[in-house]
């Protein structure tokens, strides 16, 4: 009974002086713990205090931008120093959203309309120095890319380039692919123009809508007779021929040999100019 | 010259007007100059009937020099009725590559193989178009040329105009030109009205106005821009509208679409007695018509009488190329224009 009792009382003790040692030793724990708290508490100051900083940056480098893009004179309130840095940082910033606005578009003329959904395209065909048809081309591109208008012939047929082409990722290529089949349609059609108006004694006996065939009558000068010339322009995408046949009254004159360099000439020089040089050497009327 | 080429002449003549007539007949160039000039254009129609008759009983001209005027005829005034549109669906590789010698040998062999007893007359018009006249007979009796159909082609393009014929010819007609231009099928494109403004508005041929950076003077009130005094209030919003009803509909001048048709079968959402206990779908036709309702439907826009942007159930008409739509409830709360498939 009192070896029970005293255990008691002696396990009672060392509990109790156990208790006082770790209070001592908490007490200096605290206080280390304190003291890397405050170092924390520090560093952490120390951080905000730079992110305020950046904030700060951005936020006039973001005022300066929006001053500029509207081509308004930006409002100086720093030191010179530093607003020289902030504004050659706010250019250097437009000219980078530029030029990837440039790479996206290749340079095409492009209006936002449709309150910002869609993109209007504008796609101009020329030929040898004379401006032809304007095409356009309004591109929706909220949610999916899909064409919603133009105002291209349908022979020329759009959903099918767009597919081809791939335009939902690269519209670029779509629109380079198109302009390149617009552009060779205006040539032809302005080839088969000059052809009427320069020779009026070559007779246009087949065209079609999309001027990729041509059959034409020429007139030989001595012997009067007349010559069936068929070009055929399969790839749409050129303005000149892929194949000259020149077939006289009863047989194909592709083979002679004086008539080889004619087919040359219509093959690689437009048909008009081909026409006038023909003209010229007294091969045909 | 047998009875049926002698009344067809004869009904020609009343037809074409007769300051016509004699560019017709010179354009045709079956006549011998000194009959030409012997036939007198200013006499009475009938007795100019009876001496053509009689020339061109001297000429020996059959049926087929007959149907051939007439076809020149109307090539240069199209029928002043209606002419429906096609499409043609899923061309084949070689589509792009028809000309016209061989879509004619194949057009020509395909119906003939399909109808037994058609008169077929082709000729190609200095615009690129195919005209092709058909005269449909039947087993045992004759071509009937006196209710021709017509059908014109452009070599290359999708689209083909036919005027109307028998419900019992059309497929035929449509499977031949399908196999003749090289694609697996043809549906109707839902669009009629004269030749040369469905033509016109399926071919893109009018100017289209787009949003530009650069944008071109669409001058409205030319009396007040004269007048430096008068200024206009809200310049820009009629501006605005100007510009939005010449984006859907087009600027200058519009192909003369006579007429829009829209079928509705949708529920009827409105508050009124009796109407609420149909359960069913609303049926009601409601058909716009007039001399050009493509310029009439752009001034109302424009004016502010239709609200802008222009609703697409109205530019759906220049967008699509279509006058007539079934517009049915998918959904409920929505409705959406479906196409007709005949």
């Amino acid at each position: 009974m009192e070896g029970a009792s005293s255990k008691g009382a002696l396990n009672h003790l060392t509990f109790l002086e156990a208790q006082a040692r770790s209070r001592k030793t908490g007490a200096s724990q605290q206080k280390s713990g304190a003291s890397q708290l405050k170092a924390k508490v520090e560093e952490l100051k120390k951080q905000r205090d730079l992110l305020k900083a950046q904030i700060a940056v951005h936020q006039s480098l973001q005022k300066l931008r929006t001053s500029l893009d509207k081509n308004e004179d930006a409002d100086v309130d720093e030191t010179s120093e530093n607003s020289k840095l902030l504004m050659l940082m706010v250019k250097h910033s437009q000219l980078k959203d530029v030029l990837l606005a440039h790479h996206l578009l290749g340079g095409y003329d492009v209006v936002k309309t449709n309150e910002d959904n869609s993109l209007c395209f504008s796609l101009p065909t020329a030929y040898q120095g004379t401006m032809l048809d304007t095409y356009h081309v309004e591109i929706d591109v909220k949610r999916t890319v899909r064409i919603s208008r133009h105002n291209i012939p349908p022979f020329i047929d759009v959903e099918s380039l767009a597919k081809e082409t791939n335009m939902q990722e690269n519209i670029r290529g779509f629109l380079d692919t198109l302009s390149l089949h617009l552009n060779a349609f205006s040539s032809r059609k302005h080839q088969l123009k000059l052809v009427k108006d320069l020779h009026k004694s070559v007779e246009v006996l087949e065209s079609n809508a999309l001027c990729s065939l041509l059959v034409l009558l020429l007139t030989i000068p001595k012997e009067k007779t007349a010559l069936l010339c068929s070009l055929d322009y399969s790839d749409h995408t050129r303005s000149l021929p892929t194949r000259v046949s020149i077939k006289g009254e009863e047989k194909d004159l592709s083979d002679s040999p004086e008539w080889q360099k004619n087919i040359a000439l219509l093959q690689e020089t437009p048909v008009h100019e081909a026409l006038t040089a023909m003209r010229e050497t007294r091969h045909i009327i | 010259m047998d009875d049926t080429a002698r009344r067809l002449l004869q009904r020609l003549v009343r037809r074409i007007p007769s300051q016509l007539l004699k560019p017709t007949l010179e354009k045709w160039g079956r006549l011998k100059r000194t009959q030409l000039d012997s036939l007198d254009f200013s006499q009475s129609k009938y007795s100019l009937t009876e001496k053509l008759l009689s020339v061109c009983e001297e000429n020996g001209s059959s049926i087929k020099h007959i149907t051939e005027l007439e076809l020149l005829y109307v090539i240069d005034n199209p029928v002043a009725g209606k002419w429906h549109a096609y499409q043609f669906i899923d061309p084949e590789d070689d589509a792009h590559t028809v000309e016209l010698m061989q879509f004619k040998e194949q057009f020509k062999s395909h119906l003939t193989e399909l109808v037994q007893n058609v008169s077929i007359k082709m000729k190609k018009h200095t615009d690129e178009a195919v005209w092709i006249r058909l005269a449909w007979g039947q087993s045992f009796s004759r071509p009937n040329h006196f209710k021709p159909t017509y059908v014109v082609y452009h070599l290359q393009s999708p689209y083909v105009f036919m005027t109307s014929m028998n419900s019992k010819h059309r497929p035929l007609l449509s499977q031949a030109l399908v196999l003749a231009t090289r694609h697996q099928a043809v549906k109707n494109a839902n669009l009629s009205g004269k030749l040369n403004a469905i033509r016109d508005l399926v071919m893109r041929q009018y100017e289209h106005v787009f949003p530009t950076k650069f944008p071109s003077n669409i001058s409205e009130n030319n009396e007040n821009t004269k007048n430096p005094n008068i200024k206009q209030e809200q310049e820009e919003q009629s501006s605005n509208r100007l510009q939005m009803a010449c984006e859907a509909f087009g600027g200058g001048k519009l192909p003369e679409i006579q007429s829009a048709v829209y079928n509705l079968e949708t529920k009827f959402r409105g508050h009124a007695k009796n109407m609420e206990e149909r359960g069913g779908p609303f049926k009601c036709v409601v058909t716009f018509s007039g001399t050009n309702i493509l310029e009439s439907l752009r001034s109302c826009a424009s004016s502010g009488i239709a609200s802008t942007p222009v609703t697409p159930v109205l530019s759906s008409i220049p967008r699509k190329g279509r006058n007539y739509f079934l517009m049915t409830d998918n959904n409920p709360g929505s409705s959406q224009t479906q196409q007709q498939q005949k």
